[in-house]
């Protein structure tokens, strides 16, 4: 919700700070080819789910810039890195599901069609002005300025599509539903950051309790446990086929 | 009234639901297919549902919900091995404790809450006893050895069964870490591409380079003649490393690892060695797969043989069974990796927890999720996409033959979308095969993959003998795309698109029965060019999982340059109009 609370400024500020090493800007690449392609399956879901026809095809062209973005940052990511670490990141096929951006219900379902728009509206209104002001920063790497420039330019179309959808609703009477959207949704990502961060410190807490865990309980058992290591080859397995339909109801 | 289970894998990779009725897969899909996460790991619920709905039963009609693996026995073996491994293993440890505490351990609980069902008629089956029950129960044999290969189940990577009208008993099976699919993905690591999903890579890779590491191989992957085999663990690290598989040891042996999924040209003579390491690596991996198979026909005297397990995703090897081992007829299930546990886990629980009757053999690939005429047209319309409706299937198949004839991309959505990693002509891309610089042209501007990734042919049944060298009892595995076979000499120039560099082909035949569409398209492109023989490669781009909806087809297409789409009995041009017409 940068969009409204963080000035200009300020985002110039802290993104010169992230923009400003080189080695981190094909991971952050990355990281923003994962997220649009997040995007693009959000928009797909919407696009299978809307019910207005002309809902549906603005949804679907989003999906297609969504997914255009990706493939443009995944390209750039490997051009300005051929690091282990940028492949990994853009190879893990696990990205989307463990940074939690896929969940089992869609995000149009759960939010609803005003939520949901103004969740674009507010998003893509935020990432206009990021995208912008990267495109700046980069302009002694012109391809990458160039590419920002021009994912700028799709977001300007979502954010315009987006606000005439909300301005619509507020036309029809349904104001307040608007309003209630846009709270609903600053609210929530206030929600997410206090999350995301006693995520961090929960599992940073955790990792200490595990460390001493690991030292103290695995350490002391290990030279035992090496003694009844798997040597390979063969073993035997007697009494299989009753064993198993036995013990189907037990998970060990 | 009819016995329904749902079998559920998930947890690892490749999550998957599938529906049994009577002992008869009637619905199956990937979690990927909805979720349009690759290889998604997650309880597939998504997939869950669609199966019920496809049926149109709710949970209270199922006997059971079937998880594949025991998860106690597998956090187990985790714990075991990170306590045997220390101080390495700390990060693993801390992994295993992220993902088990939390989630993992609660499988029984989640399913019950997810599917709002019962938590008692959750019950569990064993990895490898999954993996044999997909293959052996979808088999036409009554009786057979059954031979599963993979990574890792709870404790077992390798698994020798004996399969009759009384059950799968298990004879005999060998421990982690000793396994050979995790050898194989080590290397896949060691090659430069992701574990668990570029093993199809080294295996492509290894026909463009000569075997001249199989000793080096050896060291690490090493046979124990009748008693198995066993790993060198020095060469590895995935025992008690969560992101890296293999030893700086290993990079003495064979040099440098590549760069992850850094420019591979086999032109080069670095190119080339990585190509030989993966030519020596997939001659070991089929001397051990070939070793266990005649160890277990000795053991059972059966003349069939019933495959699964990742490493029967590896077509080179199952197609050379018959030739180098005495089992006279091999099956794979068509999922053998392990989506494919899900069907195993419920026909498992069908036939000896339930003791039903046994069912019919698979035949048919398309049993995943389908859309109407009326729904795609209505989709169609919503997105004023440009299209023509065709009047019938016989006017869909004459465009399509002339757009092929043309050298025309096709992207090809009918039916149920795939059972499995293989598109077989309900969700495919379809090409003319005589066509050289077609499989470069695919590669390039319409799947965006690596230059040196073959493609299949699809080929209509009864015309498979004036191609390929089929070997004698390997017709089992021809419709499901799982097995490698020489092209004959005299068709290598008649199908330069789909005869792979070293002169072999994954060959898919297809019958009527099993895709009467996909036979008739075939069958006319045969009248009209003389070679009933098309290219057949999954409809998706790299790294995506294979479309499902027509939303995903449109999408995919739009975002390619496939020069046309068929969806059902809309033809749709990729023109200018079409492909700009979004942007």
């Amino acid at each position: 919700m940068l969009d409204q609370s963080n000035p200009a400024a300020a985002l110039r500020f802290v993104s010169w700070i992230v923009w400003k090493i080189p080695s981190r800007r094909p991971m952050k690449m990355a990281g923003f080819s994962h997220t649009e392609a997040g995007s693009s399956l959000d928009m797909m879901d919407a696009a299978e789910e809307a019910t207005r026809p002309d809902l549906r095809k603005k949804f679907f062209r989003h999906a297609l810039d969504e997914f255009r973005h990706a493939r443009l940052f995944s390209e750039r990511a490997r051009a300005l890195s051929a690091g282990a670490q940028v492949a990994d990141v853009l190879e893990d096929s696990e990205y989307a599901a463990s940074h939690g951006i896929r969940g089992e219900t869609s995000l149009y379902k759960s939010l609803g069609e005003t939520e949901f728009l103004a969740f674009v509206w507010m998003h893509e209104r935020q990432g206009a002005k990021q995208f912008d002001i990267y495109s700046d920063l980069m302009k002694h790497d012109p391809p990458s300025s160039a590419m920002f420039a021009e994912i700028c330019r799709d977001e300007e179309f979502h954010v315009e599509y987006s606000k005439r959808e909300l301005d619509r609703i507020e036309t029809a009477g349904r104001k307040p539903e608007v309003d209630k959207a846009v709270r609903r949704l600053r609210i929530r990502g206030a929600r997410e950051a206090f999350l995301r961060m006693s995520h961090g410190f929960g599992n940073m807490m955790a990792g200490i309790w595990l460390l001493a865990v690991y030292v103290l309980v695995f350490g002391p058992v290990t030279f035992l446990a090496r003694k009844s290591a798997q040597v390979g080859g063969f073993i035997a397995t007697p009494g299989s086929l009753a064993r198993a339909r036995a013990e189907a109801g037990v998970q060990g | 009234m009819s016995i329904y289970v749902l079998g559920i894998s998930a947890q690892f990779h490749d999550a998957a639901a599938v529906l049994v009725r009577d002992g008869e897969i009637v619905a199956a899909a990937a979690e990927e297919r909805f979720s349009r996460v690759k290889h998604d790991s997650g309880l597939p619920f998504r997939a869950a549902r669609w199966c019920l709905a496809h049926e149109g039963i709710t949970v209270g009609d199922l006997a059971h919900v079937v998880f594949h693996e025991k998860p106690l026995r597998k956090f187990e073996r985790l714990l075991i091995t990170q306590i045997q491994t220390f101080p390495k293993s700390i990060d693993a440890f801390r992994r295993t404790a992220f993902a088990w505490f939390p989630d993992k351990l609660w499988v029984r609980s989640s399913l019950a809450k997810g599917l709002k069902i019962d938590a008692r008629k959750v019950i569990f089956s064993d990895h490898h006893l999954s993996h044999a029950a997909s293959s052996f129960y979808t088999s036409p044999f009554s009786e057979s050895a059954v031979l599963t290969v993979d990574g890792v189940g709870e404790w077992a990577s390798t698994v020798l069964f004996d399969a009759t009208e009384k059950g799968i008993e298990r004879l005999a099976e060998v421990h982690f870490p000793h396994s050979i699919g995790l050898v194989y993905s080590a290397f896949t690591a060691y090659l430069g591409f992701q574990v668990n999903d570029g093993e199809a890579k080294v295996m492509g890779l290894a026909s463009y380079g000569e075997p001249r590491y199989t000793d080096e191989v050896r060291r690490v992957l090493r046979s124990r003649g009748k008693d198995g085999f066993d790993v060198d663990l020095s060469y590895v690290t995935y025992h008690y490393s969560a992101t890296k598989s293999f030893s700086s040891k290993l990079e003495t042996l064979f040099g440098p690892a590549r760069a992850p999924e850094g420019k591979l040209d086999v032109t080069t003579p670095e190119g080339r060695k990585y190509a030989d390491i993966a030519a020596s690596l997939q001659v070991v991996t089929e001397d051990a797969v070939v070793e266990l198979a005649n160890t277990l026909y000795e053991r059972t005297g059966r003349e069939n043989l019933c495959l699964a397990g990742g490493v029967a995703l590896n077509s080179v090897i199952n197609a050379r069974l018959t030739t180098r081992t005495p089992f006279k007829r091999v099956f794979v299930h068509p999922a053998p990796g392990d989506d494919g546990c899900a069907a195993g886990a419920a026909l498992w629980a069908y036939h000896e927890v339930e003791g039903g009757k046994r069912g019919p053999a698979l035949t048919r690939p398309g049993l995943g999720a389908s859309w109407s005429h009326e729904e795609i047209g209505k989709l169609l319309s919503d997105l004023e996409t440009p299209k023509d409706e065709l009047a019938d299937e016989d006017t869909v198949i004459a465009r399509a033959v002339d757009d092929l004839v043309e050298g025309k991309a096709v992207g090809w959505f009918h039916g149920r979308f795939e059972w499995g990693p293989r598109s077989l002509g309900h969700r495919s891309i379809l090409a003319d095969p005589r066509q050289p610089g077609m499989n470069d042209r695919i590669n390039k501007k319409i799947k965006f993959r690596e230059q040196f990734r073959p493609f299949a042919p699809a080929v209509l049944a009864g015309h498979e003998s004036n191609y390929f060298e089929l070997a004698p009892g390997t017709e089992l595995l021809t419709p499901w795309m799982l097995g490698v076979t020489p092209v004959k000499e005299e068709a290598k120039s008649l199908l330069p698109a789909t005869t792979h560099v070293d002169g072999s082909s994954r060959v898919q035949v297809v019958t009527e029965n099993a895709n009467p569409l996909f036979h008739r398209l075939l069958g006319a492109f045969g009248k009209a060019t003389g070679h009933p023989v098309l290219l057949n490669t999954s409809f998706n781009l790299k790294g995506e999982p294979i479309v499902s909806s027509p939303l995903q087809a449109l999408r995919t297409f739009y975002s390619s340059e496939l020069d046309v789409l068929y969806l059902g009995r809309f033809r749709l041009p990729n023109t200018a109009i079409g492909r700009h017409f979004y942007a």
